[in-house]
Formats: structure tokens, C-alpha cells, sequence
């Protein structure tokens, strides 16, 4: 469906509104359902001091469907788990 | 190298952030102390001790090409096949892939996606020569490739980056008929009109659901007693 047909069956006539409701309603759809998947890759570090472990989620991001780590020994990404809480002894790190 | 990370490997999110643990393997044995008590000790989650290249791998939904220059619907052209090859250009020549089956039913500034090939696999421009036994992309964009492999070439949506009236939505009909209850509902929400609002919200959300429904196979069952009269 194009915007002008959508435009026509919602009667609105301002395309620049019309687009911006539609990239709202995509992304209502993005989050409720898995219409189309994404996929980052980040490298793994090994960490050498303590803000090492941290990665940044995709700017872009609107939900997530799985997180999962390269296993070498068969070059395959496996699932992890996510931990509901940061581990309880560790508040900040000095020396990781 | 990493092994078992499906097991060793835990995250954490924080914010924006993800926070990556490895579990401390040596320090969650039960074990014999010197006093001849049997001693365990609980999990202990450590930093990642290794570097692992595109380790983390995130799968994720996003407002991923919104527009694009034909409906979904009318991008269904697909060709696979053992007759097709991958042949560079010379110099300053494109690119092009053959079919010694003249099976190609693509046009040019179509985008389409390589699968089955060695080398070759991933998404490209159909730029100039698009006819059934040739076609034309960037030059540089191959590997050369002789036939002889099963490869399948589908033509997939092309984004448009600046849409406008004539740009279509990159979704199928049944999602495009839940936008257009979104739109409505907003221009009745400006309107004021909150009853109008809700009732094509509820629309929305329920084409969203039939959607998802008629990705699934599901068939209903309903026991009827052999005694029942019809």
C-alpha cells in the first residue's frame, strides 16, 4: 500500500503528518510483535579494566529478542541468560 | 577460545547498557578443605577473560527500512537453479551474475539476495543490464564463481530513504490496513474525539493479533459426546 492510498482511506492530507503517523504505527508494531528482525554484532573483550564488560545496546533498538555469545570450539552463537540482578557482592569493580 | 558460553555466560541490563559475566568455573565445586570439611561455595560471576571477535551477537526489532519503492507483494520474483555464474568485470566494467537458463525475470534498480553461493551470498543493486540471462551490479561486488552450485536469487523490498505519497509501506496488506486504523485513531485524537480513538486503537491492536494468528497453523478441537443429538 503506498502512502497516498493510505493517505485516501484515513482522509488526511498532510503527507509529512501522514508519514511521521506511519513510522509511529510501525514501531508500535515492531514492539508488540517480531515483524522484522535485526541483527548486532559486537566483538567480546577481554577486560582489563572495569567499565570492559559494559557494551551499548543498538541505538536503533526497540525490543529485544535474543542475546547469545560466539562459541568458538564449534563457531556457533549460543543463547545466554539474562541475570535479573547485577551480582549482589559487586558494586563497583577496581581491579576486574 | 570459548566453549559452552551457553552455560558460562550471563548479561545484565542496565539502561541503555548490557553488562556481560562470565561464570567463575574453579570456585562453585563442592571440595575438601584441610579440615575435612566438604565446603561449596556459591556461583561467582566474573568479566569476560577472552577476547572473542563479533562475539556478541544482539537480535533485536527495529524501525528497519519503514519505505520502499514497490509493495511487498509485487516483489516476489525468485530464481534458483545449478546454471548460475558469478563473473567480474573487466576494468571498469560491472559486475555481472549469468544464467544459462535465461531464468532471471528481475529489472534493473531491482534489490535483490544471493543465498547458496561460496562466496557471493548477501544483498545487492541490479544496476544496468537486467535481462534473463544476464545481470548487472556495482563493479568490485563479486567473487568470480563458475556455476554448478544450487543458487537462489530472490528480489527483496529497496528502501526508500526520503519517502513520499508514492513510496509504499514496507509492510503486507493486513499491517498496512492496521496502520491505516493508527492514523485514524490519531486524527481522531486530535479531534478530541476519544471514543473515535479507541475504537480504531482496538482495530489496530486487532489486526496486529490476526496477523500473528494467521502466521500459525492452529486447529481447534472439540470433543463431542457419541450420544449427543444433532
Amino acid at each position: 500500500m503506498t502512502v497516498l492510498e493510505l493517505m485516501e482511506r484515513a482522509g488526511i492530507q498532510n503527507e509529512t503528518l501522514a508519514i511521521a503517523y506511519i513510522k509511529d504505527a510501525l514501531h508500535l508494531i515492531q514492539s508488540n510483535t517480531k515483524e522484522k528482525i535485526k541483527v548486532s554484532k559486537q566483538d567480546v573483550l577481554n577486560a582489563s579494566d572495569s567499565d570492559d564488560n559494559v557494551y551499548r545496546l543498538p541505538a536503533d533498538l526497540i525490543a529485544i529478542e535474543n542475546i547469545s555469545i560466539l562459541d568458538t570450539s564449534d563457531s556457533r552463537y549460543k543463547r545466554i541468560k539474562r541475570i535479573s540482578s547485577q551480582p549482589h557482592y559487586l558494586l563497583e569493580d577496581t581491579s576486574p | 577460545m570459548s566453549s559452552y558460553v551457553d552455560k558460562e555466560f550471563f548479561y545484565y541490563l542496565r539502561g541503555r547498557e548490557l553488562l556481560l559475566y562470565k561464570l567463575l568455573g574453579s570456585r562453585n565445586r563442592t571440595r575438601i578443605t584441610q579440615t575435612g570439611i566438604l565446603q561449596s561455595y556459591h556461583n561467582e560471576l566474573m568479566y569476560p577473560d577472552e577476547d572473542i571477535e563479533n562475539g556478541l551477537r544482539i537480535e533485536y526489532t527495529a524501525l528497519n527500512e519503514p519505505f520502499v519503492a514497490e509493495a511487498i507483494e509485487d516483489t516476489s520474483s525468485k530464481v534458483s537453479g545449478i546454471t548460475i555464474a558469478f563473473v567480474i568485470g573487466g576494468a571498469g566494467q560491472p559486475d555481472t551474475i549469468t544464467d544459462s537458463a535465461s531464468g532471471f525475470d528481475f529489472a534493473d534498480g531491482d534489490k535483490i539476495r544471493v543465498q547458496g553461493s561460496t562466496s557471493n551470498d548477501g544483498d545487492y543493486t541490479l544496476n544496468g543490464t537486467a535481462n534473463s540471462g544476464t545481470l548487472s551490479v556495482a563493479i568490485g561486488a563479486f567473487t568470480a564463481e563458475t556455476a554448478g552450485q544450487r543458487i537462489t536469487i530472490t528480489q527483496i523490498p529497496k528502501e526508500v530513504a526520503s519517502p513520499d505519497s508514492t513510496s509504499s509501506i514496507n509492510l503486507n496488506k493486513m499491517l498496512c490496513l492496521a496502520v491505516v486504523d493508527y492514523v485514524k485513531a490519531m486524527i481522531h485524537e486530535e479531534r478530541g474525539e476519544i471514543d473515535k480513538k479507541e475504537y480504531y486503537i482496538k482495530e489496530f491492536y486487532s489486526k496486529l493479533a490476526d496477523n500473528e494468528s494467521n502466521k500459525r497453523i492452529i486447529s481447534s478441537a472439540f470433543p463431542i459426546s457419541p450420544f449427543a443429538v444433532r
